[in-house]
């Protein structure tokens, strides 16, 4: 090919990728989609990063979604006057990053655990291969791939398509209306308005979400099926097991003048009387801070945050986030918890 | 780095900067060496010291070997060369392995040793770097070519960053001379660079990662026996992601290189249209395969030592190449598998030759790619074509050992895809078993169309607006997978 031709044709590549995703990108806008970060590997490094922080700068908080969706980070740091550093994962239990902390001698901050009973007391959970890759990522991350991650950081906060949970050609095919094969059990598909992600790795439901009952039925849906799949309970041994793991890690901490708090984050409707029938309060929660020596927060036995209805029974939309970060706060300042850089609630 | 990152997009734009910036050759070829470090320290710092090491040795001994006149002294050097290439390669890639054969066999005669696992971490591309050194430093004993003048030249040879961590595997005559006069790109090349790193990033980022590693990962990870059809599509979608992924990285490499006003060697010849193995290995890793004939196969004596001995020459090459990908027996295996087929091709190869018909009934002359076709159906292209598929078939069944951690698995793995298993999970949702299926018989079509020829003489002979419609199609599915940043299989040989 001559050369001319060549450059005719890189002129038309380039006019037709800058014109279809610029198009890509105005249509998504117009539909009132965000922008939202890939919750992914690296950024869950980049916070795993963080925990080093003195303990009067920052708390880290580990668990679950309830985790990421409920406690507001804007409103915890504006209050308490110090970082919220969230290594929360969806569908996954504490236990490997509180192992992890517990072996890293380096860290000897402040830790919120969430307990979803669960997913807490679990051999292995939905998506504890993810926050393996998570934890293996930081261990093993190259310079090159932080620099990536600036980059990616950049794009990320400007364009609307780069959402890679929602957005990505895979995702966009999972949505394709094909029918299941016999058998199979894949992963569920999320309505996008469901988990939006920070780059704080806060999740939270758009208005649509809090508003729209059908999109809410299809997350509801979803726990059903999981909780209709069988599944084998727990032994006695490998429940203490896991507690005598917890226990040992909480210990470590502490001895290095960590603290540490577990905090039942609140679920409701069928979601709630479920939990409460598998994992009675007093045979698991109450086990726990027996032998940790820790104080805890079970939200039902605070008013201020024992109303909440979640719209889909397991997590809170944002306003009621910010409420239950606020009262969060005090409740935990009661329990012995200080914040010398806290601001006066007005 | 990877080419598939955002940090390797800025690198490179630096460097095409700085490489058209009106400076003398030598500051460019400096600078190219420096990004070269750079590339490499990326991924792990400390590793640098490796290459370091290896440069300036190989290249004082390579220039002794070529000069010395004693024999003997000439062997002594040949042999440090030799023992430093290998023994950093033995040490951090076989390390491991070696040590814990070792303690099966002593534990086997009845000697209680168990020593701690050693935790030594693999340096990327260590095995590319030192087929790359080890080659020039057994030209110079061999004074197959001169030796490299300057030690600028000799690193930047060894260490320039498009092929230093998959290859192409480069010979010192391919590249060094390069490095003697001026370069930068033309605007031809420099356009056709972008349109191969737009294809190789394509098949990377679209085809290997974002459509088939997922596939390939759920089989070969399943614990249980499988369906057959589920087991038949992990094995097609690693046939494919193994094709993506390490063509897909040698494409960027060559377009990398063109950019800069280098030509790299082709590594990839469409091998799923192979017919028969020793087709397979002329398009496959061709760099590697060539590298193994010169400087092993042919001075085990290749096939001028007779039949036996070929068989044997034939079958030592495949086995420490299978061990040169990975130090596990599943990759020797793999190698025997490839070497076995290559003595059965030889084998009916020469029993063809004894039934060669007369002279004067033998047919005009025709270049054939494979042996294992009888003549008469060579000219039949569908027959070629099932004989191609054939030998695609059985590259499947090795690639079973290519992808299993173990032999349990690989067992496993070929019991699903040959026999039914009754209770064989399903774990492939339907839109994966398409994506598979649509995917790998497009690939195998198109290495069928396209085995005779280039896919830079086909993007010459398309007219412009056509090829900016595929152009533009690969850089939008790139930029919508959202894949970046994973690194190549090919990194852990």
């Amino acid at each position: 090919m001559e050369s001319k031709n060549l450059v005719k044709a890189g002129v038309l590549t380039l006019i037709l990728v800058i014109t279809s995703i610029a198009s890509w990108e105005l249509y998504l806008r117009s539909k009132g989609i965000n922008i939202a970060y890939d919750d992914g590997d690296a950024l869950w490094s980049d916070k795993r990063a963080r925990v080093y922080e003195p303990a009067d700068k920052a708390t880290v908080f580990i668990g679950s979604s309830r985790n990421k969706f409920d406690l507001d980070i804007v409103t915890w740091q504006s209050i308490t006057g110090e970082n919220a550093i969230q290594l929360a994962v969806e569908g996954t239990s504490p236990l490997p990053v509180l192992d992890d902390l517990a072996k890293d001698s380096d860290f000897k901050g402040k830790l919120m655990i969430d307990v979803t009973e669960g997913l807490f007391f679990s051999l292995s959970t939905p998506r504890g291969a993810m926050l393996k890759a998570d934890m293996d990522y930081y261990k093993k991350r190259t310079p090159a791939q932080r620099f990536s991650f600036e980059v990616n950081h950049l794009l990320e906060s400007q364009f609307v398509f780069l959402d890679k949970n929602y957005l990505s050609l895979n995702s966009i095919l999972e949505n394709a209306k094909i029918p299941p094969r016999y058998g199979v059990y894949g992963s569920p598909v999320f309505p996008m308005d469901f988990n939006k992600s920070t780059f704080n790795r806060q999740s939270y439901m758009t208005d649509r979400f809090v508003t729209d009952t059908n999109l809410q039925n299809q997350v509801k849906a979803i726990w059903a099926y999981g909780a209709s799949r069988p599944t084998t309970p727990l032994s006695i041994y490998q429940q203490d097991s896991i507690i005598a793991t917890v226990k040992s890690d909480v210990a470590k901490i502490k001895a290095r003048g960590g603290q540490i708090i577990f905090v039942r984050t609140p679920s409701s409707g069928p979601f709630l009387s479920k939990e409460k029938t598998g994992f009675p309060r007093e045979k698991y929660w109450d086990i726990i801070l027996t032998v940790t020596n820790c104080p805890g927060i079970y939200f039902e036995d605070y008013p201020a945050i024992a109303h909440f209805q979640c719209p889909e029974f397991s997590h809170l939309k944002p306003s009621d986030a910010i409420v239950f970060t606020k009262n969060l706060i005090n409740i935990i300042q009661e329990k012995g918890w200080s914040f010398p850089h806290k601001q006066t609630i007005q | 780095m990877v080419f598939n990152s955002y940090t390797f997009i800025v690198f490179f734009i630096v460097m095409l900067v700085l490489h058209n910036l009106p400076l003398a050759w030598k500051v460019k070829k400096i600078n190219l060496l420096i990004a070269s470090y750079i590339f490499y320290a990326a991924w792990n710092p400390p590793f640098v010291l490796l290459l370091w090491l290896a440069t300036v040795v190989d290249f004082f001994v390579g220039r002794a070997l070529y000069t010395q006149p004693n024999r003997h002294k000439r062997k002594l050097l040949l042999v440090i060369s030799l023992c430093g290439n290998l023994g950093m390669l033995f040490f951090f890639k076989y390390g491991g392995f070696l040590l814990e054969n070792f303690t099966h066999v002593v534990n086997a005669i009845g000697i209680n040793y168990h020593p701690a696992k050693p935790n030594i971490i693999l340096p990327a591309g260590i095995s590319f770097y030192t087929f790359t050194t080890l080659c020039y430093t057994i030209d110079m004993y061999k004074k197959r070519s001169k030796p490299v003048k300057s030690m600028l030249d000799f690193a930047l040879f060894v260490t320039f960053f498009p092929h230093l961590v998959a290859g192409p595997i480069v010979r010192p005559p391919q590249l060094v001379p390069q490095f003697e006069t001026p370069r930068t790109a033309n605007q031809k090349q420099m356009l056709q660079g972008l349109l191969l790193i737009t294809l190789g990033l394509f098949m990377k980022v679209v085809l290997a990662d974002s459509m088939l590693s997922t596939p390939a990962n759920v089989v070969f990870d399943a614990k249980g026996p499988l369906s057959t059809l589920d087991a038949w599509m992990g094995v097609l979608a690693f046939s494919g992601q193994i094709f993506f992924d390490f063509a897909g990285y040698s494409t960027c490499a060559i377009g990398v290189a063109s950019c800069l006003g280098f030509v790299l060697p082709e590594n990839f010849l469409y091998p799923y249209a192979a017919i028969g193995f020793s087709d397979f290995w002329r398009r496959w890793h061709i760099t590697l395969s060539a590298w193994l004939r010169d400087y092993l196969y042919i001075p085990l004596g290749g096939n001028r030592s007779g039949k036996f001995r070929t068989y044997i020459n034939l079958m030592i090459t495949m086995l420490l190449g299978g061990l040169w990908h990975g130090a596990n027996w599943t990759f020797v295996v793999w190698g025997a598998l490839h070497g076995f087929y290559l003595m059965v091709e030889k084998f009916i190869q020469d029993f063809k030759i004894r039934l060669k018909p007369k002279p004067e009934l033998v047919q005009p002359a025709v270049v054939m790619q494979g042996f294992m076709a009888p003549r008469f159906l060579k000219k039949v292209q569908s027959s070629n074509f099932l004989l191609a598929l054939f030998t695609f078939f059985l590259v499947n069944v090795t690639w079973v050992f290519f992808r299993s951690p173990d032999f349990t698995s690989a067992w496993r793995m070929l019991t699903s895809m040959f026999y039914h298993v009754p209770k064989g999970a399903v774990l492939l949702s339907t839109l994966t078993i398409i994506k598979v299926s649509v995917i790998v018989v497009c690939m195998v079509a198109f290495h069928w169309m396209m085995r005779n020829t280039r896919i830079v003489n086909v993007a010459n002979k398309m007219p412009w607006w056509l090829l900016g419609l595929v152009w533009s199609a690969m850089l939008m599915l790139i930029i919508l997978s959202q894949e970046s940043s994973s690194t190549f299989i090919y990194f852990q040989f």
